[in-house]
């Protein structure tokens, strides 16, 4: 399956945010969105989540056009964690992490199935949140709900996970090690699309890199760090 | 303990007698008219207070939400107000009506900031403090004018289930259904919302629509315990988080668990505001205040 942008544009109050966004985006794939604060990432990871409806231009996932779909239908393909997440008041880590196998669909008082439970299970182990399952996420670190906020996002195990700049609070090691977590999801099978700072890492783990500048792609392809700082502007 | 004990103590026998049967004249009329309505209204007023509660608390992400802190029951009372002083006289469905209407302006307003992103939850309560001290004030000046000084409006300022019968209670119960009925249809959204809308839309929860119906129940819930008992504060705030503390963090069983909690906090608040200063007594809201304020207090110091 893929995510297939035609010339996606986004306007408001007559600025233009994004400006013809064409590129396509695989599942079995770690692409990591590029660029300046302002370039218009968030922004595209709006619209592909479905908060946001472009200002003209298509959005296709797989054969569907999002234009004709429900946002609850949207949210069967696509999970996204936002930049300015806020911890949910009282909740555990694990809470947070059984909210991801909520289903808009589901009997009210839907109970977790297996599957549920060995998704959530297999989601804080891979995000090391075992330990901190029981604390309360908002009297985590910073890095610490970060990482909650990742089991979250694996254990909905949609098809895409789009996460912007959910990777840019952690240290250096377990960043690290959050980026391996990634590029193994989307060995698996998912398409992982990933705002960030961090160009070493990016060049290191990304199977695929778009730099947006002004709102335009001006690099799409493979992860070359000298390529992507050539076509990138300074303050990247 | 409501039916039996008062001013005139009844036994198990006479209770269950004056239950049953007609026999003792005095005590069916105790029990039945006096007492019964009393309780029934207490439980009802606690049910929808602990509801109202429940469903702001979530659907604001805010863990001071209640009723009368957000100002929901401010327009309330200002027809209750009016109505007092004789400026409206609808009988008691037109009363309950204009009640749940103007709690529903209340909410209304409460809507329009809990919508803005990023509003903080206690800018929204300080928000609702201020629509209530202004509703308070007006309620207060209307029947100032209208010199009514005897223990009614003290009564209804203060939240009593003094000297209620049952025409106050009846015409409730179908507003009540219908806020049941109406928190019924998004309880199973309630806790993706504690996620924040994005994360919450994401996930299909309808967070819009969810607030919209949280905040419409709260509001004829909360309209509707004004129109029968009057300014009873803090038991909107104080139930949800007791009832948290029984079954967890999980919205879908506070809310259930929050109608009878709610309920029983507010009976057992009136039996003590009837009976530990008997003959007379105090308004409930003087006991749900004593249990609320110092609860407020502490998530307030959390919240800020």
């Amino acid at each position: 399956m893929i995510l297939n942008l035609e010339a996606l544009s986004f306007v408001n109050r007559g600025a233009v945010i994004l400006g013809g966004v064409t590129t396509v985006i695989p599942d079995h794939s770690l692409t990591c969105l590029v660029g300046p604060n302002g370039a218009g990432k968030t922004t595209l990871l709006r619209i592909l989540s479905g908060e946001l409806k472009a200002t003209s231009g298509r959005l296709f996932v797989g054969d569907a056009d999002t234009s004709l779909l429900p946002r609850r239908d949207m949210a069967h393909q696509l999970s996204i964690i936002p930049q300015d997440v806020q911890p949910p008041p009282y909740l555990t880590v694990s809470e947070l992490v059984r909210l991801g196998r909520f289903r808009p669909y589901g009997a009210v008082w839907r109970r977790l199935t297996r599957q549920d439970r060995v998704a959530v299970n297999t989601s804080l182990a891979r995000c090391q949140l075992e330990a901190l399952s029981e604390r309360r996420v908002e009297e985590l670190s910073g890095g610490e709900q970060q990482r909650a906020w990742l089991a979250f996002g694996l254990a909905q195990e949609k098809r895409f996970l789009l996460l912007d700049e959910t990777l840019d609070g952690l240290d250096t090691l377990v960043k690290k090690s959050s980026f391996e977590l990634l590029k193994e999801v989307a060995t698996e099978g998912k398409g992982i699309v990933l705002t960030t700072h961090d160009l070493d890492l990016v060049t290191q783990f990304a199977d695929q890199v778009i730099v947006l500048s002004s709102g335009k792609v001006v690099y799409e392809g493979p992860a070359n760090a000298d390529l992507i700082r050539h076509v990138s502007p300074p303050s990247l | 303990m409501g039916l039996a004990m008062g001013p005139v103590k009844l036994d198990v026998h006479q209770l269950l007698s004056a239950i049953v049967s007609g026999d003792d004249h005095v005590a069916h009329v105790l029990v039945w008219d006096l007492r019964l309505p009393r309780v029934a209204a207490a439980l009802l007023v606690g049910a929808c207070l602990g509801v109202a509660g429940c469903l702001l608390q979530s659907s604001t992400r805010n863990p001071l939400g209640d009723p009368q802190l957000f100002g929901l029951g401010g327009g309330a009372a200002v027809v209750q107000a009016l109505a007092m002083a004789g400026v409206i006289g609808v009988g008691a469905w037109g009363l309950f009506s204009l009640s749940v209407v103007a709690s529903l302006i209340g909410a209304g307003i409460v809507l329009v900031f809990a919508s803005r992103q990023g509003i903080s939850p206690a800018r929204l309560a300080l928000i609702g403090v201020s629509l209530s001290a202004l509703a308070a004030a007006t309620a207060t000046g209307i029947l100032a004018e209208a010199r009514i000084f005897s223990a009614q409006p003290l009564n209804f300022i203060g939240g009593s289930f003094a000297n209620l019968g049952w025409q106050d209670v009846l015409p409730a119960l179908p507003f009540l259904a219908v806020g049941l009925a109406l928190a019924a249809t998004v309880m199973g959204n309630l806790n993706a919302m504690s996620l924040g809308d994005r994360v919450a839309a994401n996930l299909g929860a309808e967070p819009g629509r969810t607030r919209v119906a949280s905040i419409a129940a709260s509001g004829i819930l909360g309209g509707v315990a004004v129109a029968v008992a009057g300014l009873v504060g803090f038991v909107g705030l104080l139930v949800p988080h007791l009832a948290r503390l029984l079954v967890g963090h999980d919205f879908r069983k506070v809310l259930v668990v929050s109608i009878p909690l709610g309920a029983a906090v507010t009976l057992y608040a009136d039996q003590a505001a009837r009976l530990l200063f008997m003959p007379s007594e105090v308004p409930a809201g003087l006991v749900t205040a004593l249990l609320g304020a110092p609860l407020m207090i502490y998530v307030a110091r959390r919240v800020l």
